[in-house]
């Protein structure tokens, strides 16, 4: 009797009333219709026809490690295990906490239905190997990709099934095998990173930035609103110093002018070490402000009733303030990280090869010298950082779901 | 009443909030197992009065003794005031990003540091007492207002303080769960607790304090037992005050 007024719902209707009701609408869409159907044919005719993608093929390697030694690549695929094994492992087990610490509303019911989700979260990630492999088809490497997979399956079911209470465990010992992976490919008669290049610096840099700016900018953050005058003023200098400068002029900063500041005798770090350090200061300092911002969205009223609990100060700013300030910036956070994974590309500006910078050599070089090739390997250039990006960001708008389950 | 039978005692106290002054010389006491209600128009300082008694602010003039414990900018001694004062707000202030129970185990694990399993099963006799053990594991946005200040009440109990203060508890409470939380106070007035509570429920008043303190303009107007001060109250402030909120 009260039931819902039932809608119809069918495509012809649906297109009529969005996209037909009347004469004009009628002829937008169909001028668009034209455009888009113009651009996707031109766009997948370059991409299956007319692109000349034997340039990427040729010297996929040189774009994924860049000058990197052939006879050590072995270390790459190790190291590409370690990480996986870590990350696996901590997913599995911060997953299992979710389920053990609520009643996890978000999860897909079924089975069936959670392999859906994994796969179109993983979407891209598949995109780009079946991408690199339909470029250069290696036995040895499908083989590699798949005990990849299966690898980062058994480490993800391992950190499922270990008891919730070793969560932490679980996480420090992902960071040691990160920490572990960078030792294998650096140590050990390894290749020191100021000798990587290609895809591999790109990720080392974002990585390593991302891994180091993100405490520092928090603790600038708490610091910028300390009540101590000379560490708010320090915080609050170097905050305001760094970001009033362009991150160009910090990386050449870091490139010409890091040697006069250190004690003479030390050894001069490396040109990598160097752009590290100027990412590092530049993105902790916006960071920091973003963090700010969070801090500054948690009502005094929490701290109030945490320290009438007895906590005291530095267990409330850990358990109570922090943790509503970053949920209430994850989007801002995972922003600032996609900027600093993209700008990784302006260590051009000081000589090193990541990916962008052998992507531009490569069209200048050997038998694809004047062949006018930009067009190919920018595009694969952009789709590699595409694919970077949009999996990040998509992981922050799932992070940002989950933890939203117990706000206001 | 002996002072060692003293749990709160305020001497010659005086609060600013810049020139304005908050409290103006006032001296209470309150003995062990009391229940003391503190009223009094918007802005009269009840709120400043007992938040004086955990330091969430800091008097300006005169003692505030709790416990034996003189406060002052000791942090040591405000830390063990706070951990035997437990304190109930207005607005709840939960903490929204933990469940009920995690918010209720938080400071027994990090300030007592009780292991998980022992906080839990505490918080769950707690959550027995304010009759929602079947929330615990939801979060503070999911459950009614009422639901919300029961909550708070077993957070504050987690502690097990020697003193609690009620801020406005049922303020922003709809008329219809204004009933749980209060039924929950009263029986916790029963076990011998010391309680100050700041309330407009004069009906409450009547039925559980043992004195009543009016305050107004940041001066303890008048205090005495319920009988006395509803019968006789002896300040034309008090009268006015009560035949408004009494009509």
């Amino acid at each position: 009797m009260n039931a819902p007024p039932v809608r119809e719902r069918s495509p012809i209707r649906w297109l009529h009333a969005n996209l037909f009701s009347t004469w004009y609408n009628s002829a937008l869409s169909a001028a668009f219709a034209l455009l888009l159907g113009f651009v996707a044919y031109r766009g997948l005719r370059f991409v299956f026809v007319t692109g000349r993608w034997e340039i990427i093929r040729r010297n996929l390697t040189l774009l994924l490690i860049g000058l990197f030694p052939r006879d050590e690549s072995w270390r790459v695929w190790a190291a590409l295990f370690l990480v996986t094994v870590g990350v696996a492992a901590a997913a599995g087990a911060l997953r299992k906490r979710a389920l053990v610490d609520t009643a996890d509303e978000l999860a897909p019911a079924s089975p069936a239905r959670r392999t859906a989700d994994t796969l179109r979260r993983a979407a891209p990630l598949v995109l780009l190997v079946v991408t690199l492999f339909s470029l250069r088809p290696e036995p040895l490497a499908a083989v590699l990709v798949a005990a990849l997979v299966a690898v980062a399956f058994v480490s993800w079911r391992a950190g499922v099934s270990l008891p919730a209470r070793r969560v932490r465990i679980v996480v420090a010992a992902g960071v040691a095998l990160m920490l572990g992976a960078l030792l294998l490919l650096s140590a050990f008669g390894g290749v020191g990173w100021d000798r990587w290049g290609g895809l591999l610096l790109t990720m080392f840099l974002a990585v390593a930035g991302i891994l180091f700016s993100f405490p520092i900018g928090v603790l600038l953050a708490i610091g910028r609103r300390s009540r101590l005058p000379v560490v708010r003023a320090v915080c609050t200098g170097y905050i305001e110093l760094i970001r009033g400068v362009p991150l160009i002029t910090l990386l050449f900063m870091a490139f010409f002018v890091i040697g006069f500041l250190l004690p003479p005798g030390t050894g001069r770090p490396s040109a990598v070490t160097r752009a590290l350090i100027a990412f590092v200061m530049f993105t902790s300092a916006y960071i920091a402000e973003i963090v700010r911002g969070g801090l500054q969205s948690v009502p005094h009223t929490q701290t109030e009733a945490a320290l009438a609990v007895g906590l005291q100060p530095i267990p409330t700013l850990r358990l109570i303030v922090l943790p509503q300030a970053l949920r209430s910036v994850i989007p801002a956070l995972v922003g600032q990280f996609i900027s600093l994974f993209k700008d990784t590309s302006l260590v051009v500006a000081i000589g090193l090869t990541e990916l962008l910078r052998v992507a531009q050599v490569l069209t200048s070089q050997g038998d694809f010298r004047g062949q006018q090739l930009q067009a190919e390997t920018l595009i694969f250039a952009s789709f590699v950082y595409w694919v970077g990006s949009y999996t990040m960001s998509r992981e922050s708008q799932r992070l940002e779901q989950r933890l939203g389950v117990g706000t206001r | 009443m002996t002072n060692h039978e003293a749990m709160i005692v305020f001497e010659g106290v005086d609060k600013f909030f810049g020139s304005f002054q908050a409290l103006r010389s006032v001296d209470l006491t309150v003995g062990r197992g009391q229940n003391i209600v503190v009223c009094g128009p918007s802005g009269s300082g009840k709120s400043t009065l007992i938040r004086c008694i955990n330091r969430l602010e800091a008097h300006d003039r005169g003692r505030v003794v709790v416990d034996g414990i003189e406060l002052t900018d000791d942090l040591r001694k405000i830390q063990v005031v706070r951990r035997e004062v437990g304190m109930v707000f207005q607005q709840f202030n939960l903490f929204p990003h933990l469940s009920v129970l995690d918010n209720i185990t938080l400071a027994p694990r990090h300030v007592r540091h009780r292991p998980k399993a022992e906080a839990e099963a505490e918080a769950m006799e707690l959550l027995e007492r304010v009759r929602i053990p079947e929330q615990a594991r939801k979060y503070p946005g999911h459950l009614s207002g009422g639901q919300q200040q029961r909550a708070a009440i077993a957070r504050a109990l987690a502690m097990k303080p020697k003193v609690m203060l009620f801020d406005e508890p049922t303020s922003a409470l709809d008329p219809e769960m204004i009933k749980e939380v209060l039924d929950v106070m009263q029986e916790l007035a029963t076990t011998g607790m010391t309680m100050i509570v700041v309330t407009h429920e004069m009906k409450f008043a009547r039925a559980v304090s043992n004195r009543i303190v009016f305050m107004d303009e940041g001066e303890i107007v008048e205090s005495g037992p319920p009988e006395t001060f509803f019968e006789n109250p002896r300040e034309e402030r008090t009268k006015r005050f009560l035949s408004q909120i009494l009509q």
